[in-house]
């Protein structure tokens, strides 16, 4: 815990990174009492104050219906992180179990899941998670579903790398000699191992399911208004470029600051628990 | 030794035979994907205007009021349901063959079996080519609005398709080239991308040194591109869909602005086959709570031009039966909180779909308003964006058609007939014009008897009457009477569009090319 | 037979399986939705049997498998089936975008391997030192935000703001060049017309750097870890006791190796860079095939969709055994082995 203190302190940008993912969880959790207009993220509309460059009232100007984009953005923080955490709590594992066994067991088990991982891998990430959207309705649960679906596979593939060759160790041998299972080896004596880089990877993923969900939304496959969602937000002000930039920049602006700090974060974790990259 | 003068008089002479005597001239529009070029296919703004410009039609509207004038035709009687047309006997085609009453026998036949567009407005119709310049149409039923309705048949130059293709309607042909003896011809088509046509020097009128030499129309431009386009000097003419807050700056920035009203008009329409809007009384209430006032405003280009004006009832100003301005639609909400609580059906259970069109952006923000409106009420909804094909493929069933759709729709020929049959005969149910799926006795009776009275002011009495009838049932929310705007360069100058005197009451016609003046 | 051309069947061999297999997936999802595909392509006006003879046509009304037979069967004769969105054959339409996108990305790809590498080697050169911190952060700034955010601030700066480069297009309406190979890059030098050449460079250059930013910031982190993995090799100690110079032991000794790794990652960028484009495309209105897919995606048109996401798989595929056959020409170990074997 000390050395990982030394470490984030010896690195200012991992500290950085660290502000400002709670900054975001903060704003995101507290979005009801931090937003100055709390009701604007849902069905509301105030035309008087339509289309509004930023000025006293709206810090970062208001949309084509009158709609605080500070406020919003805050509130679509919320449904970001929401769906980052969803995707994750369920792609890791998922991908992390397959990418188990498929290492471990190895033999034609282990060919025909890395196979089926190849499949999804070479369908470039947006693809097929816009294919899918395509398809089906364009809520949040799909399009968390959508991401989900799309992701495991790095996990399976980082874990069947790891497992692959933490097989021939010692530990593993002296432990199949000793009569254990095929699941205790592979979750009590393998994962563990693995435990470091599958946590890294899952805080720069963070950052990276953002990304991917709010392509999708730009492109109009996610969440649906008066939903606030960044990429739905950066889609609509492009259209009245350059006229009403603030549209457009603050949303934007809001996704890069966002991704960034965990990217910095997880740079800063990956080397406190010093993983190979 | 040099002679300078000779010299220099030489020089002269030469520049002076180099240069042109004016430069081509190019004009730039352009439209929502996809251009459809089959005439017999066209139903969208921008089939229109291909179709306008590149085929004849045998009438045309009257410039600046009501009724019609021959085009192609020279002169037509009628006798109760049969129309004797005489044609014009000077109309080349583009490919050089003379236009004779045979070419109009193909083209009606030619849409009813192709049976696609705006094909159901000939049904029932039958022609022959009495001899080279005459032709009769004979109606099952009378129609009063055929004259009208010709506005809609472009004809098409038979031998050149039967000799260009081996099908005997020559489809794709014509979805690649033009046969039409109109005063533009097609020099390139990509329907997804651009159509480029040129001015044709055998018209039959003559088509002034002014109009454009070249027309691009150009396919599914990002408004934030027309923007800077026109800015930049670069495009002329923007299409209607340009979000008004881009139609102000362009305003702001010196562009012109031009209007064309089409007899049309943006609805709302519900699905009165899906519950809670199967109740007439839930139906009223959402008509009352809907804030007419702001919609109106939102669509505000400037302090003089709008790109709509408040609706008076289920049928535009200026059309037969249409209300007076004393009975502007507005909000009430406690009207409509009385009419809830009349309804059979629970507020709190209901969720309202409310879709609007993906290629109109616009729509966006009357769903939002109609959704805040809808929360004053207690009611719930969800807001649902469908690009057109998947919508109009949504509406073919009533269970898949959502609660509210938002549509512009205009009469096709400019007669209320065509705007209204469609849209609430019961035996019209399902199209995009009809999302309503409405049957009701009553309205039947008055669109039949606006279709068969034989005088305007039978006319004008039937529908007086499906006015106040739609009113009472509210299948329809009316959102507010259309105009459409387009911001255009200062390069050139549409009379048609600016000109009350010239306008065509016909959506399209107003980008009749020959007609336009090229300033520049 | 040399290793190399062993490798490059096998590579082969599996991405073919791969590709059936996607195209199995692709095929299940497009049909599983909801609509009636006959009846959107035809359009409002249609009547129910002009709707029944193009669902017979199209075989909506048989079972999974037999469709699937069937896409297969046309597949292999080439025939991808007609789009319902543009009424034409969607071999025309991928044979139209599809190199307006593999211009872009090729570009972009570029910029990314001519900027990215010696940025990494930079960074790696003078690591920890403040070359080092900056190259590091911007890097990860650039990783930081989607194609579509840079393309937005790209296009705001130097397309509205300060009008250096133009906003829309591939090239000036002007201009009329033939197309030959849809490359307007090459058909522009074949026919001759500078100009237009200069031109269309001109229209790619913004949304190719849009579309490359993340994948610069990519490649300078991989390369610099990478060669910085190198450094604290003892041969490199050695060269260093020698005293060669410190730009010579960056080029001859450090680069090299950090080379193979990072061909990898790059050749998993140009996928991402794939499906990066679909982003950067909407903001430029690029007429590129990944603004076709998102359009066909929308309207539910199966044909192109299956089209669109095969073609993107295949051009995956290539990329990835290009990739691993120049992994393999670059490695000793498996060129030696090769001689070996022979």
């Amino acid at each position: 815990m000390i050395r990982a203190l030394r470490i984030l302190a010896a690195n200012p940008m991992s500290l950085i990174g660290l502000l400002l993912v709670s900054i975001i969880i903060l704003a995101a959790t507290f979005a009801p009492l931090l937003a100055p207009y709390p009701t604007h993220n849902g069905a509301i509309v105030d035309f008087a104050y339509a289309n509004k460059a930023p000025n006293a009232r709206n810090w970062m100007g208001t949309d084509l219906v009158g709609r605080d984009i500070f406020s919003r953005i805050l509130y679509a923080f919320r449904i970001s992180l929401t769906l980052g955490v969803v995707v994750l709590a369920i792609a890791a594992p998922v991908g992390t179990a397959i990418g188990l066994l498929a290492g471990y067991v190895g033999g034609w088990v282990g060919a025909v899941l890395m196979r089926i991982v190849d499949v999804f891998l070479s369908i470039p990430p947006l693809v097929l998670a816009i294919a899918m959207m395509g398809v089906l309705e364009p809520t949040l649960t799909n399009a968390m579903l959508a991401v989900t679906v799309m992701w495991w596979p790095w996990y399976a593939r980082l874990v069947y790398s790891i497992a692959r060759a933490e097989r021939e160790e010692g530990y593993v041998l002296a432990a199949e000699v000793m009569g254990a299972g095929t699941p205790h080896i592979a979750f009590r004596e393998i994962l563990p191992n693995c435990l470091p880089a599958i946590v890294t990877k899952m805080t720069l993923d963070m950052g990276f399911v953002i990304i991917i969900a709010s392509s999708l939304s730009f492109l109009g496959l996610g969440v649906q208004p008066p939903t606030p969602d960044l990429g739905s937000m950066v889609a609509e002000g492009a259209r009245y470029l350059p006229d009403s930039w603030w549209l457009t920049v603050f949303p934007g602006l809001a996704i890069l600051v966002a991704v960034f700090g965990f990217n910095l974060l997880g740079d800063g974790l990956r080397e406190i628990l010093e993983v190979d990259e | 030794m040099i002679n300078k003068t000779a010299f220099a008089s030489a020089l002269c002479a030469a520049t002076l035979l180099a240069t042109p005597a004016f430069a081509e001239t190019v004009l730039r529009i352009d439209e929502v994907a996809v251009g459809e070029l089959d005439p017999a296919k066209a139903s969208d703004y921008a089939d229109s205007i291909l179709m306008f410009n590149v085929y004849d039609t045998l009438v045309l509207p009257q410039q600046g009021g009501p009724g019609h004038v021959p085009h192609l035709a020279a002169s037509w009687e009628v006798d109760g349901a049969t129309y004797t047309v005489k044609l014009r006997d000077d109309v080349k085609f583009q490919s050089g063959n003379a236009m004779t009453a045979a070419d109009v026998v193909y083209s009606i036949e030619r849409m009813q079996a192709l049976g696609a567009g705006l094909s159901y407005l000939f049904a029932g119709v039958s022609a022959e080519a009495v001899d080279d310049t005459t032709v009769r149409f004979t109606l099952e039923k009378p129609y009063a609005p055929f004259i009208a309705s010709l506005v809609r048949l472009p004809i098409v130059d038979m031998a050149h398709v039967k000799a260009s293709s081996d099908t005997e309607w020559g489809e794709e042909f014509l979805s690649a080239n033009g046969a039409g003896s109109g005063a533009y011809s097609v020099k390139s088509h990509n329907p997804q991308e651009e159509t480029v046509m040129s001015k044709s020097d055998s018209y039959f009128l003559s088509v002034p040194d002014a109009a454009p030499d070249t027309v691009r129309m150009r396919y599914g431009l990002e408004a934030a591109t027309v923007r800077t386009l026109i800015a930049q000097g670069e495009h002329d003419i923007a299409s209607q869909w340009l979000p008004p807050e881009v139609v102000q700056a362009l305003a702001k920035d010196g562009s012109q602005l031009l209007t064309e009203n089409g007899t049309g008009a943006f609805y709302f329409k519900m699905n009165t086959t899906k519950a809670p809007l199967d109740d007439v009384n839930c139906r009223l209430a959402l008509s009352h709570a809907f804030d007419y006032g702001t919609a109106v405003k939102m669509i505000a280009i400037n302090d003089s031009v709008s790109a709509g004006s408040p609706a008076t009832g289920a049928i535009p100003v200026g059309m037969f039966g249409a209300n007076g301005s004393d009975m502007v639609m507005a909000q009430d909400m406690e009207k409509a909180k009385e009419y809830l609580a009349a309804c059979k059906h629970d507020a709190a259970d209901m969720n309202i779909e409310v879709s609007w069109i993906a290629e109109v952006p616009l729509e966006e923000r009357f769903a939002l308003l109609m959704q805040s409106n809808f929360t004053q009420l207690g009611i719930k909804s969800e807001i649902k964006k469908l690009p057109w094909a998947l919508f109009a493929e949504q509406v073919s069933s009533p269970e898949n058609t959502p609660h509210i759709s938002q549509l512009f729709v205009n009469a096709v020929t400019g007669d209320p007939d065509t705007l209204l049959y469609g849209m609430y005969h019961s035996s019209t149910p399902g199209t995009w014009q009809s999302p309503e799926y409405l049957n009701d006795a009553k309205v039947d009776e008055y669109l039949e008897a606006g279709r068969t009275a034989s005088n305007d002011a039978g006319r004008e009495a039937a529908y007086k009457s499906l006015n106040t009838r739609l009113l009472e049932i509210a299948p329809t929310i009316y959102g507010f009477d259309r105009q459409s705007v387009f911001a255009a360069s200062n390069r050139v100058s549409v009379p048609a569009l600016s000109d009350p005197d010239k306008a065509f009451g016909l959506d399209g016609l107003g980008f009749s090319f020959r007609l336009m003046e090229m300033t520049e | 037979m040399p290793a190399v051309i062993h490798l490059l069947l096998r590579r082969l061999g599996i991405s073919f399986v791969v590709l059936i297999g996607v195209s199995m997936l692709i095929f299940a999802i497009a049909r599983v939705i909801p609509g009636d595909p006959a009846r959107i392509a035809l359009g409002p006006n249609a009547t129910t049997e002009q709707i029944a003879k193009l669902r017979t046509a199209m075989h909506l009304d048989e079972s999974l498998p037999v469709q699937y037979g069937h896409f297969i069967a046309d597949v292999s004769r080439g025939d991808l089936g007609i789009s319902l969105y543009t009424n034409r054959p969607v071999t025309k339409d991928i044979a139209q975008f599809l190199p307006a996108t593999l211009e872009l990305v090729l570009l972009a790809g570029l910029i990314m391997i001519a900027v990215g590498l010696p940025l990494g080697m930079l960074a790696a050169r003078y690591r920890e030192r403040w070359p080092d911190h900056l190259i590091r952060v911007l890097a990860l700034l650039t990783v930081s935000a989607p194609g579509f955010v840079w393309a937005v601030i790209l296009m705001l700066l130097f397309a509205f703001y300060l009008p250096l480069f133009p906003i829309a297009g591939r090239i000036t309406d002007s201009f009329e060049i033939t197309r030959v190979t849809g490359f307007l890059t090459v058909d522009t030098l074949l026919a001759g017309n500078l100009e237009a050449f200069v031109d269309v460079i001109h229209h790619l250059i913004l949304p190719a750097i849009a579309l490359s930013l993340s994948g610069i910031g990519q490649a300078a982190r991989l390369t610099r870890a990478n060669m910085v993995e190198t450094y604290k090799k003892p041969y490199i100690e050695m060269a260093q006791a020698y005293g060669f110079f410190p730009s010579k032991i960056a080029r001859s000794y450090a680069f090299k190796p950090s080379l193979i790794p990072s061909l990898t990652i790059i050749g998993l960028d140009f996928a991402a860079m794939l499906g990066n484009a679909f982003l950067v495309e909407a903001v430029f209105a690029w007429p590129g095939l990944s603004r076709y897919g998102v359009a066909v995606i929308l309207r539910k048109d199966l044909n192109a969709i299956m089209g669109t996401v095969l073609i993107i798989a295949i051009t995956f595929l290539i990329v990835n055994i290009i990739v691993d056959m120049m992994i393999a020409f670059l490695n000793p170990r498996i060129r030696h082995s090769a001689r070996g074997s022979a």
